[in-house]
């Protein structure tokens, strides 16, 4: 089972968890009265998140309480960049080559 | 609900390019679909590309290499979904050997958050004698996954499909 940031925000539920926890800290029971889903539902998600790096749980006292770890969300735009670098470099080269090709056309027109 | 919202911001994980070429439609559809012309661009700066095989239609796999100019060759496959003539091509993208077979991106020595597969969906527009070309490039959500392989997607992507459980 993939275990990375991708599989962290693939869902819906865990994306609003995050949305949550990104203002404070807060408790399973917290988080889970946000949902309509169950609490155990709530914790599969809390312990995919958990998983995936971008919650870590404290215990204060009796609580438990979940935290976000936000600077994993920065790994998501990691593989867009180099993605979004590799295709403006290969538009650049198809910009010329299709330039090529129509004075190519041009010339055997002119013939 | 605003911090929310700088959220799915910062975890948004589509890349979306527009350019417009200075080129009949045509042209620009057969320099994605012809292996011929496809060859002459799809590496970036630098790189060439010593192999490109294309089975052009819905169901069909591609089979592309990127050299780079240290002679490093970067492989990847996937398999036509949808295509419109002169209008849209959709198709999934992995990185893979040589044989084709599905690798992580860690094989490439990148990291292992690149998603396995990925979905790439190219459309072409008339645009004044020009073409606006609009490329989106997403991760495959994983629920998609098992929708996909029961919509008769071929034996390989169910195996890739398997690797990801």
């Amino acid at each position: 089972m993939r275990r990375d940031v991708f599989q962290a925000i693939a869902d819906p539920n865990r994306r609003t968890i995050i949305g949550l926890l990104a203002n404070q800290k807060l408790t399973v029971n917290a988080v889970a009265e946000h949902f309509p889903i169950s609490r155990p539902a709530v914790s599969k998600h809390i312990k995919i998140l958990i998983e995936c790096g971008l919650v870590v749980v404290h215990r204060q006292g009796r609580e438990r309480y979940c935290e976000a770890r936000l600077e994993k969300l920065n790994e998501v735009s990691d593989w867009v960049e180099q993605y979004q670098k590799l295709w403006e470099q290969r538009f650049d080269r198809l910009d010329e080559y299709l330039k090529e090709l129509q004075k190519k056309e041009k010339k055997h027109g002119e013939k | 609900m605003a911090k929310n919202d700088a959220i799915s911001e910062r975890g948004k994980q589509d890349v979306i390019i527009t350019r417009i070429f200075d080129a009949p439609r045509e042209l620009v559809w057969k320099a994605w679909t012809d292996p011929k012309h496809f060859k002459r661009w799809w590496g970036p700066k630098d790189f060439t590309s010593p192999y490109c095989k294309i089975d052009f239609r819905v169901g069909g796999k591609y089979l592309n290499c990127m050299r780079s100019p240290e002679g490093k060759d970067y492989w990847s496959t996937g398999i036509y979904k949808e295509i419109i003539p002169l209008e849209r091509i959709t198709y999934t993208d992995s990185f893979s050997d040589a044989e084709g077979n599905v690798v992580s991106a860690t094989h490439y020595g990148m990291s292992a958050d690149f998603p396995l597969v990925t979905l790439v969906t190219v459309t072409f527009e008339d645009y004044g004698g020009k073409t606006k070309m609009t490329l989106s490039h997403v991760d495959l959500p994983a629920g998609e996954m098992s929708e996909q392989t029961g919509a008769g997607w071929n034996e390989s992507f169910d195996k890739l499909a398997e690797s990801l459980k």
